[in-house]
């Protein structure tokens, strides 16, 4: 199907838009009370609350509109006891993540706002409705793509190459890592690439377990480095240091573990410039005679009135889903493709990170000696992928890498931390002493490669509350990403067995061991960039091809799904979009 | 609902016994006391002692939602375990994890009452352990009943130990009992899960964090350094800092 290009869309203001319309309901359509805004973005997580960052500090105005409620990270249970909590803060249906993790109104469900997944397939989709988005909650690992992550096309001939390099993006991740700060190191392995100099913070050190897994990856030659995540091992203005207890995904209220909530949205506050509208659901961007983006519908969740929010610029960053799913529910003259879809390109090329895992026992770290293992809440080690070579030289089969997230030791006791206990009284006692510590987990987190039967498309039988049409998902993971998982058994097999462990999973077939589509939240690819506007949704700065002042920069514009994960790239692709948008504005171009 | 229903530390009306009332929480609230546990719907097996394991009541209630207060937590279900069940629940949370030296008993820190606040949550976890657990409890009284003519938090420890012996062994479990065995085992699970989450519990295990400190983070002492060393070393590796 292809529709044709752009310019020959025939725009009249708004009129035929077929769906979803306030007249449906006969309500009056209200404007917001200021007129007009430099730019209105629609979405407040990593690539939303870049965009208004640096927009405001190039002296714009902008409208940020978020679906959610607003959001004070003073909310944060940081320092609550599991015992506090419903249940000692297990995770339910409500709150799947646990009693205190930070998502608010979301889930892999939301209430009246449903999503489908087309039959033989299987998609779950994790939302948010709150200001800041899923960056409240985030694991902050923050792993930069590499020259090769660019141009996978060039390399092996799938997927597609992104229309700009390693080299295009480096600065930007320089600039972003040294604003939101990030602890590691620079490492110098292959497609592993080093920040600028004095950009990382220092990491902490190695615990225990991580120090013994280093030793077996030294055997074996897997490197076991230090991680890179968000989180900050010194002072930055007015955020403090980790102050190592707290499980990040509580939210960060001390400002260490990175959010926007306590960075880049009080930043563009400060300047006085930016405006935020919460309770804001948008559903269909607007155009004008020419065109053009005049700004985006919303419900206002709060009157359930339907309003129009107008600017010289349009920035879309509600997330892969949900940008896709306001593009695809605006029609043009009654287009059914959508807008900005000359290409047929929105909703295709949904990817998340291929994702398993393993849980091993180490007799040798029974009885260690105990002490602070919290630290700062996460990674403080990960093996990065170490076989390109072999790769390359078709020795193995898997065409992409993948990374393995270590972790393990002297956690906080929960409840679903004793199974596999036998027997009762003083002899359980002394079990439960003994194996404290000595379990230690292996996750895989991989590259998938895009494809044909991995999609969203506007489910054409189901609304949510509002009467917006819902989204689709299909799903189907790849040979590839089998043999990915296969590869990844293997290793966590040989390096367990080098230090003396026992796997605590069954090794099951790749296409039972590996994740759910959408489970690892990674979710990207929906409007991809690239290099002609036949083949993909934007170009490389972010930018639409049919419409000259819409902008996406979210993880909708991901032409491949490194195994690094994306939030990194989503803030440096944001903020080099955003010059780019600032530049536009100031020139008058916009 | 109505602000009037929270109680404070409430003490499920129907328990007299103290230990299974001591109240763990200083900020978690339940909405509703105990209420008698609704009549078993149907039979779902039958074991060779004639004991019925029956399909409990589910809870169609309400749960906390989505955005529920973090810093003010609330149970908003009311809790259905019977005096009885308590009695049963508590005698067995004991036998799993009874005093030790300094390390309090479960009963001590509340471990029943948190059985009580699980089986009757409206989630499907829940629900699932809620249709085991209570029959579960009615099968130790029926056991103790038959072998030793009492409920089972009144036969006393070596009763209540012989019954336990059948059912707490992977592999062990005595033929015809498999479902108590599975019972007991999400019965210690639940039981440790309760125990070790409570600050009391975290003495006994040894977990010294979710305590701000400052500075690097300092890592391993010297001591857990000279450990893993020799660990390391033991199985012919080399240590090594990154």
């Amino acid at each position: 199907m292809s529709p044709g290009p752009a310019s020959a869309i025939d725009f009249d203001e708004g009129e035929g838009l077929d769906w979803p319309d306030s007249r449906i309901r006969g309500e009056a359509m209200v404007t917001t009370a200021d007129d007009k805004f430099d730019a209105v973005i629609v979405g407040s997580g990593a690539g939303g609350s870049m965009a208004a960052y640096m927009l405001t500090k190039a002296g714009a105005r902008v409208l940020m509109l978020e679906a959610g409620r607003d959001y004070n990270p003073d909310e944060a249970p940081m320092l609550n006891l599991a015992k506090d909590a419903p249940l000692r803060g297990a995770g339910t249906p409500d709150k799947p993540f646990g009693y205190y993790d930070a998502t608010i109104d979301g889930g892999w469900t939301i209430p009246d706002e449903p999503y489908s997944a087309a039959e033989g397939s299987e998609f779950i989709w994790w939302r948010t409705r709150m200001l800041g988005g899923r960056t409240n909650h985030w694991a902050r690992n923050s792993f930069r793509m590499g020259p090769y992550d660019f141009k996978p096309y060039t390399r092996d001939g799938l997927g597609v190459d992104w229309p700009i390099s390693y080299d295009d993006l480096s600065p930007w991740y320089d600039k972003t890592e040294k604003l939101i700060g990030v602890y590691g190191t620079n490492t110098g392995l292959e497609n592993h690439p080093s920040s600028g100099p004095g950009v990382l913070l220092d990491p902490p050190k190695f615990r225990a377990p991580e120090l013994f897994v280093k030793a077996g990856g030294d055997a074996l030659g897997i490197p076991v480095v230090p991680a890179r995540r968000a989180v900050l091992t010194r002072d930055m203005d007015k955020r403090q240091q980790c102050y190592w207890a707290s499980p990040c995904g509580r939210g960060c209220s001390i400002g260490a573990a990175f959010q926007t909530t306590t960075s880049l949205i009080p930043w563009a506050k400060e300047t006085g410039k930016l405006t935020i509208q919460t309770g804001a659901m948008v559903y269909e961007v607007l155009l004008d005679k020419s065109g053009k983006a005049s700004g985006v519908r919303y419900v206002d969740k709060a009157s359930g009135a339907h309003r129009e929010a107008q600017g010289r610029v349009v920035v879309l960053a509600a997330s892969t889903g949900e940008t896709a799913r306001i593009l695809l529910n605006t029609k043009p003259n009654g287009r059914s493709e959508g807008l900005a879809n000359s290409s047929g390109q929105v909703g295709r090329n949904l990817m998340d990170t291929v994702g398993s895992g393993f849980s091993a026992y180490f007799p040798s770290l029974e009885g260690r000696p105990i002490y602070n293992e919290d630290g700062a809440g996460g990674l403080h080690a990960y093996i990065p992928f170490w076989q390109y070579k072999e790769i390359a030289a078709g020795k193995i089969k898997t065409p992409r890498g993948y990374h393995m997230e270590i972790g393990g030791g002297f956690g906080e006791p929960g409840i679903g931390s004793f199974g596999g206990f036998d027997g009762y009284g003083a002899g359980l006692r002394g079990e439960v002493k003994k194996r404290y510590g000595a379990r230690f987990g292996f996750t895989q987190r991989g590259e998938m490669i895009p494809n044909a039967n991995c999609y969203a498309e506007i489910d054409g039988e189901q609304k949510d509350k509002f009467g917006i049409p819902t989204l689709k998902f299909h799903w189907k993971w790849s040979e590839h990403e089998y043999a990915q998982v296969e590869h990844f058994q293997n290793a966590v097999k040989e390096l367990v067995d080098r230090l003396g462990g026992t796997l605590l999973n069954e090794v099951k077939p790749p296409a039972e061991a590996i994740s759910t589509g959408g489970e690892i939240i990674h979710e990207v690819g929906t409007c991809r960039m690239g290099a002609s506007a036949k083949e993909s949704v934007t170009n490389s700065l972010n930018r639409t091809w049919d419409v000259d002042n819409l902008y996406l920069t979210d993880g909708s514009v991901f032409a491949s799904k490194a195994h690094k994960n994306p939030t990194i790239t989503i803030l440096a692709l944001s903020m080099r979009a955003s010059d780019h948008i600032a530049t536009r504005l100031r020139t008058g171009e916009l | 609902m109505p602000h009037a229903l929270i109680q404070k530390v409430p003490s499920p009306e129907t328990l007299e016994d103290a230990s299974l009332t001591i109240d763990r929480r200083t900020t978690l609230r339940w909405l509703a006391a105990a209420m008698a546990a609704a009549a078993p719907l149907a039979a779902c097996g039958e074991t060779k002692s004639g004991f019925v394991w029956a399909v409990p009541q589910p809870i169609t209630g309400k749960g906390y939602g989505k955005d529920p207060s973090l810093m003010d937590p609330i149970v908003p279900w009311p809790l259905t375990l019977t005096k009885a069940e308590l009695a049963a629940c508590a005698a067995l949370c004991d036998l799993i994890l009874p005093a030790d030296g300094d390390a309090p008993a479960a009963t001590a820190v509340g471990v029943p009452a948190f059985i009580n606040e699980w089986i009757s949550a409206p989630y499907p976890d829940q629900q699932a352990d809620r249709a085991l657990i209570i029959p579960g409890l009615a099968w130790l009284d029926a056991e103790a009943k038959s072998r030793s003519g009492g409920v089972f938090a009144k036969i006393g420890e070596a009763s209540q130990k012989a019954i336990a012996d059948d059912i707490a062994y992977k592999g062990k479990v005595k033929p015809g009992m498999e479902k108590a065995g599975d019972f007991f085992a999400r019965m210690r699970s639940l039981t440790m899960g309760a125990y070790y989450s409570t600050q009391e519990g975290w003495q006994v295990i040894g977990y010294p964090g979710n305590t701000p400190g400052s500075g690097p983070y300092p890592g391993p002492t010297p001591e857990a350094i000279e450990h893993i060393k020799g660990v390391i070393e033991k199985m012919g590796l080399t240590y090594a800092q990154p």
